[in-house]
């Protein structure tokens, strides 16, 4: 038999089972499936399978993992109607109108689409939720941790070496390293975490550990630094990789649970992950109450005038 | 600088200065021959799966050589084993005496002791013994006196405004009309000055931590860039971590990293500055060259700012060396082009694997802090409480051992031109930390 007519009976052959699995468990595992296109992929010399590029997520994970409706705002408040559906834009969005809101989403979260929260996590995350903006550390630009930079609407250039994979994401100039070889444990716990990687088949399997905790999302889903992940990333074309990620974390959920997404290659001829350099953007959101002379002051004029009082506790030592 | 980057940078120093001892000892004039042909063959064979020459690990600088020849090794280039063994033994007397980390700098209690409550922990070690010395006086390879060339009238200008306004708020400060202090280098004692209400003539791109160029806090922007987590920038001779692909070279150095892609197309459009420049990389033979432009104005290399145009040279002479070579191009800021040369040594991929994230600004309560004591100072005065702030010092005024004040001036003498507005670079020529 041909090598070519072998590949393509691998292929036929994947494709069959993917669709048992379509057929055993519904449309979640559309993901898997289309993974069976993989097989013709694009790879690396040394025949592993070519993530080399830039990528990005392409959805509203960063929103919120759990599917939720649109609304009106980032931070809302009540409206003239008592009911959850009925709120307004708050004071820190309602300047940027329709550009303030939040995207719908059906969620990315396998199996019945909920995290599996202990009750206490679940209090701790409504809480979160609750303090948004005093809280999550995307807003302070401080490193957005594993698994939450993979799925930020930025784009990271994958880096596939010899014995290391890099990860360089435009986002607070962060990066991953995943260790292909064997490496001695790092000294202490990191956001993105210590990950070490290996290849079952065409699925690049990261294990990652040490990780501080961190936020999942804007709705304040979190995990703590007892967490332990593993992402697997699979061919779905040369264009588009499978990723998910399963968490376990029993300080926080009462049983391992998955993310599952495409990543989506940037197919601009001249994609380039150029820096989003956070740092000096915020330093006005986390200083600026510590001026000698404010900057920003309440609107004047003939021009709208909003006014936000933000009423923060200090940030203690090692806060996140 | 984090704690922790700090201990793993001196475990890679440790296994540098291993290797280069080894490699110092070895250096004979018969065998030089030979090596040079070893090194050949060891390049030739050193290619990835995809054909392209293997320049990847974890990389860290040989020895420890000023940026610019000293004064004492002028027409001198190279020294002998016996002239580096002499300096060895003179550094370590020199270590010996020199201030500890944990030296107490002033008396307790005193106005001194508060300002300079970042000790020499957070200094860099005015004499460091974590690198051999190696044969040469100067990274610096061209021009052939091993010195950065004479600034351009231009930059000398925005140099001398820029340290005429640091020294406008110096001359109130009380601790200068006291002491010799490093920090009162040049200062007139005399009143308030109105330029205190003035933002600084030129953006403030002081990046070497610890080095707090003005006199004031009434804003981040009043602080260097190490303090605002904004420092280490291009070009970097420390610490970086190579990976790479058939398209693209990755570099992550202590606290940033950048994305080398090997193309031919042009550089980002014009209106696009970045910290740290935009990359442009080719295969010359066993050489990886990057062409690097497009950096922002906010960053500041020995007074080049958004004009600095890098030409990179990568090339791996032998298994364990990675020669550096990079030529810095700008002509508003200097005469001519300069060209640093760099020897780097692997580290052990496995002890080592770990070296750094970008925490600096997570963890950057120091800035809130330092901002809200000015606030406070400004309210303690407003209320009769205490003294003015423009009496008072926010430099490190109180790092106040003599001998460690005067190898400080003379690195801030050491560069070209006029009394530099930001200080010189140590001489490793390193910069800051990032994030």
């Amino acid at each position: 038999m041909k090598a070519g007519a072998m590949r393509s009976l691998i292929a036929a052959v994947a494709i069959a089972a993917a669709a048992v699995a379509i057929a055993s468990f519904g449309t979640r595992t559309s993901g898997q499936a289309a993974q069976a296109n993989g097989q013709g992929a694009r790879r690396t010399a040394d025949g592993k399978p070519d993530f080399n590029g830039v990528w990005q997520a392409l959805n509203e994970a960063n929103w919120d993992l759990q599917a939720h409706a649109a609304r009106a705002g980032a931070v809302t408040q009540p409206g003239i109607y008592p009911y959850d559906y009925a709120r307004v834009p708050a004071a820190p969005v309602l300047a940027l109108g329709a550009a303030g809101g939040v995207p719908a989403s059906v969620g990315v979260i396998e199996g019945d689409g909920q995290i599996p929260y202990t009750p206490a996590a679940a209090a701790t995350r409504q809480d979160n939720a609750a303090h948004w903006i005093d809280r999550d550390p995307e807003l302070k630009c401080y490193v957005p941790g594993t698994p939450r930079t993979m799925y930020l609407a930025h784009p990271f250039q994958i880096v596939q070496g010899t014995s290391k994979v890099q990860i360089d994401f435009a986002f607070a100039n962060a990066a991953r390293t995943i260790h292909l070889d064997a490496v001695d444990d790092p000294p202490a716990d990191t956001a993105m975490g210590f990950s070490r990687g290996r290849w079952e088949g065409d699925t690049l399997v990261v294990d990652s550990t040490q990780l501080q905790g961190n936020w999942l999302d804007r709705a304040g889903n979190f995990y703590s630094e007892t967490a332990h992940m593993v992402e697997r990333f699979t061919p779905i074309s040369n264009d588009a990789i499978h990723y998910d990620v399963t968490i376990e974390d029993p300080a926080v959920f009462t049983r391992p649970w998955k993310i599952s997404m495409p990543l989506y290659r940037r197919l601009e001829p001249n994609a380039q992950v150029l820096e989003y350099p956070c740092v000096e953007f915020v330093e006005e959101f986390l200083y600026g109450d510590a001026r000698k002379k404010q900057l920003v002051k309440h609107w004047e004029g003939d021009t709208i005038v909003i006014d936000i009082t933000r009423r923060m506790r200090p940030r203690q030592v090692g806060e996140r | 600088m984090e704690r922790r980057s700090v201990a793993l940078i001196l475990a890679a120093a440790a296994v540098a200065a291993g290797i280069g001892l080894g490699h110092a000892s070895s250096m004979t004039a018969a065998g030089d021959a030979r090596a040079a042909r070893d090194a050949r063959a060891a390049r030739d064979a050193r290619k990835t799966a995809w054909g392209d020459p293997d320049i990847q690990g974890l990389w860290s600088q040989k020895y420890q050589t000023p940026l610019q020849r000293p004064a004492r090794d002028a027409n001198k280039a190279m020294l002998t084993p016996e002239e580096v063994a002499q300096r060895e033994a003179e550094r370590a007397q020199q270590a010996a005496s020199a201030p500890k980390r944990g030296d107490r700098i002033a008396p307790r209690g005193t106005l001194e002791d508060l300002t300079g409550a970042y000790d020499i922990t957070f200094e860099a070690d005015p004499i460091d013994t974590s690198r051999p010395l190696g044969p040469r006086t100067s990274l610096i390879v061209d021009p052939p006196d091993g010195r950065i060339p004479q600034l351009t009238p231009l930059v000398q200008t925005r140099m001398r405004e820029m340290r005429g306004f640091m020294l406008a708020l110096m001359q109130s400060v009380d601790a200068c009309r006291r002491s010799q202090d490093i920090a009162c280098f040049g200062v007139t004692p005399g009143p308030v000055s109105p330029r205190r209400n003035e933002p600084p003539p030129y953006y403030l791109a002081a990046q070497i931590m610890g080095d707090r160029v003005i006199n004031r806090a009434d804003g981040p922007e009043d602080f260097g860039l190490s303090e605002r987590c904004l420092a280490g920038n291009l070009p970097s001779f420390g610490v970086q971590q190579i990976v790479q692909s058939a398209g693209a070279v990755s570099i992550v150095y202590e606290g940033f990293h950048r994305v080398i892609p090997i193309t031919t197309a042009p550089h980002v459009p014009a209106q696009i500055r970045l910290w740290h420049g935009d990359s442009r990389g080719r295969w010359e033979g066993n050489t990886l060259v990057v062409d690097v432009t497009n950096f922002t104005p906010k960053t500041d290399y020995q007074g080049s700012r958004e004009h600095l145009h890098l030409v990179e040279r990568f090339t791996r002479v032998d298994a364990n060396t990675l020669e550096y070579v990079v030529t810095m191009d700008d002509n508003t800021t200097w005469e001519k082009p300069w060209t640093v040369k760099v020897e780097m040594a692997l580290q052990d991929a496995k002890a080592n694997a770990i070296y750094d994230e970008p925490r600096c600004h997570d963890g950057n309560i120091a800035l809130k802090n330092m901002l809200t004591g000015a606030r406070m100072d400004d309210k303690n005065f407003a209320e009769g409480k205490g003294p003015d702030p423009a009496t008072m010092c926010y430099l490190l005024c109180g790092t106040g051992n003599p001998e460690y004040a005067r190898q400080r001036q003379e690195g801030r003498s050491g560069g070209a031109g006029p009394a530099p507005a930001a200080p010189a670079a140590p001489d490793t020529g390193a910069r800051g930390t990032r994030r």
